[in-house]
């Protein structure tokens, strides 16, 4: 019977409350409109996925054509060269990167000299503070024809060694893109789990010690049981990622000679929509490479939450 | 110099008690050092080589061999960098770019941060989803570069600050912080008639100032290494950024060829005999230009990058 007033009252308090919050509103309102124009707005632009977007007729003369694009893309040669050149990469790095930053964080773990750790890991950050572009260069020339690498190989196995310009060979890209990619990133990567190994409880060690572990036991049964938590979670994030390529890193390291054979699902969509224009096939592209990986982060997670417990949400 | 907080605990890497190191530990302890000194190398050489390099006769360069220290020494590279029109302006730009991108993107993360902060304001779990859904879904690059092309982004400078204004993890960062500022400070300043603008302003961002001094390095590291906007929106080279010089450097052989004769103008102005500069040489000078600012602050501030990273990755 008294619902209504006190319904009433609630709304004039709540009423009040936003008056008086009337400036926060106004404090978050640049994040929202930024949201809304820089994030929805494109969102929305998806649409032209399913046109044949013309830039000049815009979005709504444009004419619509429904699923088109989407079974056109598997036509395309260069695409599904781009789709398995990507699972191929991104496969890479996460069963071989992946746990080499957790050995690379374990033995940092594992050195006594307090200094000496402290300098190990920051010339370790060094690369992760370049730019991708920086390190390429960096990259370029060192492995270049007259580059370091070159003069090592020519003074290791002789003056007659003939000088290979690794970076122009198709068949060297995967390994440059791999290595470069664990130049840049191994060493920051280790923070999250020294981070982790900090947190574990002490008194476990101890007691693992009395029980006659030695230093490698202690690694083995104490540390990683104690990080793999961490382990999942940061497993999970990158497998989402799986149908991602590093654009900034792809597009750095390719050149004319290597290009064909190392394009990625990102670098593909950037070729057709930005040099070739045409917009509404790279659309797609990139929709159903968003929608994919969005299944496999779920999926993912899921697994990972019926099996261990640890899940990103 | 830097300080790390993960080396409290450091059970397993000390022998226990009254316990010598076994041998077997000790040939790991030989094995590990070493494996650390040769990981260093590895990540400083390729760079301490192009410092070389860009300090070395650019002649002398072509010869080969240049490993860590310049065989000849000279400035003219980086002569050659600061007195072309193209490197300058790519330097103003970046410049220009750092401090403006990361003002207004202090002001306007800080803002939302703020308002979110406040438990009693009505609709805020309803903002905080609204601004989490980019996290996990983005229009692509395709409608992106549309949007921005309907919006008059393209070829302007703005396209290169209004895109990073906010940061979702960023926000939550200095949210974080901010909800340890007791809120009995407020209370006695709205008492005092001071409304939340002035309060904001007045009383927190001078508190918060190590938050922001962390969200505000990682925001001019973004703005400062950022190249692939200049790549997808901008054409125009009155724009062109410093990273993306090294990119043009990398990929277009006709920069070389303009800057030469950039240079033989320049010496038939003078009337002098002007130095040839190798695209090696010019190469190394950009890169160094381009990354020393960061390479000789970041060993200093480690702690707040490292800080920024933990606090995000506890929270969420």
């Amino acid at each position: 019977m008294s619902a209504t007033p006190s319904k009433y009252m609630n709304r004039r308090k709540l009423m009040i409350r936003i008056r008086q919050h009337a400036l926060y509103y106004v404090l978050i309102g640049f994040a929202l409109v930024w949201t809304l124009v820089f994030q929805f707005l494109p969102m929305a632009g998806i649409v032209m996925a399913f046109q044949d977007f013309d830039i000049i007729k815009g979005f709504r003369g444009s004419p619509w054509v429904g699923f088109k694009h989407f079974i056109e893309m598997f036509r395309i040669d260069p695409l599904r060269r781009a789709i398995v050149n990507t699972i191929y990469y991104s496969v890479l790095k996460l069963f071989f990167a992946f746990p080499l930053t957790i050995i690379f964080a374990l033995l940092l773990n594992e050195l006594t000299n307090m200094t000496f750790k402290r300098i190990v890991q920051t010339v370790s950050y060094l690369p992760y503070f370049l730019s991708w572009i920086a390190v390429v260069s960096l990259f370029y020339s060192f492995f270049e024809l007259y580059g370091p690498l070159n003069d090592l190989r020519l003074r290791l196995f002789g003056p007659d060694t003939p000088r290979v310009n690794i970076l122009m060979e198709p068949r060297y890209f995967t390994g440059i893109m791999f290595w470069s990619h664990v130049y840049k990133e191994i060493g920051w990567g280790t923070i999250i789990y020294l981070a982790a190994i900090s947190g574990i409880d002490g008194q476990l060690y101890e007691a693992a010690v009395v029980d006659g572990c030695g230093r490698f036991r202690l690694v083995l049964h104490i540390t990683l049981p104690g990080i793999m938590p961490t382990i999942v979670i940061l497993f999970i994030m990158q497998a989402g990622g799986l149908l991602n390529a590093n654009f900034e890193q792809i597009i750095g390291l390719q050149n004319l000679y290597t290009r064909e054979s190392s394009e990625v699902i990102n670098t593909i969509v950037y070729r057709y929509g930005l040099q070739q224009g045409k917009f509404s096939l790279a659309t797609a592209f990139g929709l159903t490479q968003g929608v994919v990986s969005f299944i496999i982060m779920f999926v993912v997670n899921r697994i990972s939450k019926s099996l261990s417990g640890v899940g990103v949400w | 110099m830097s300080g790390n907080e993960q080396e409290t605990a450091n059970y397993s890497s000390s022998p226990s008690r009254g316990r010598r190191w076994k041998t077997s530990e000790r040939v790991f302890n030989v094995f590990n050092i070493t494996l650390m000194i040769l990981l260093c190398i590895i990540f400083i050489y390729p760079y301490v080589n192009q410092l070389a390099v860009s300090l070395n006769d650019s002649n002398d360069t072509a010869l080969g061999g240049i490993t860590v220290y310049p065989r000849v020494i000279t400035f003219e590279n980086y002569n050659m960098v600061f007195s072309n029109s193209m490197f300058t302006s790519a330097l103003f730009v970046s410049v220009v770019r750092v401090i403006v991108g990361c003002l207004s993107g202090l002001f306007v993360t800080y803002s939302a941060a703020y308002a979110l902060s406040k438990q009693s304001l009505p609709g805020r779990a309803f903002f905080t989803t609204v601004l989490l859904i980019p996290m996990f879904v983005s229009g692509g690059m395709i409608p992106t570069f549309i949007l921005y092309r309907m919006m008059g982004l393209m070829n302007k400078f703005p396209v290169y600050i209004l895109p990073y204004l906010f940061g979702f993890y960023n926000m939550i960062i200095i949210r974080t912080f901010l909800r340890t500022i007791p809120e009995s400070l407020e209370e006695s300043a709205m008492l005092d008639g001071a409304n939340s603008v002035d309060i904001m302003f007045r009383i927190y961002v001078p508190l918060s100032m190590p938050v922001i001094a962390t969200i505000a390095l990682w925001m001019a590291v973004f703005h400062w290494n950022d190249w692939t906007s200049t790549l997808l929106y901008v054409q125009s080279k009155s724009l062109h950024t410093l990273q993306f010089m090294m990119y043009r450097l990398l990929k277009e052989s006709e920069v070389m060829m303009q800057i030469a004769a950039d240079r033989a103008r320049q010496g038939l102005a003078s009337g002098e005999d002007v130095p040839k500069i190798t695209p090696e040489s010019l190469k190394a000078a950009t890169l160094m230009v381009s990354t020393i600012p960061i390479v000789v602050v970041y060993p200093f501030l480690q702690k707040y990058f490292v800080k920024g990273i933990m606090i995000g990755a506890i929270k969420e």
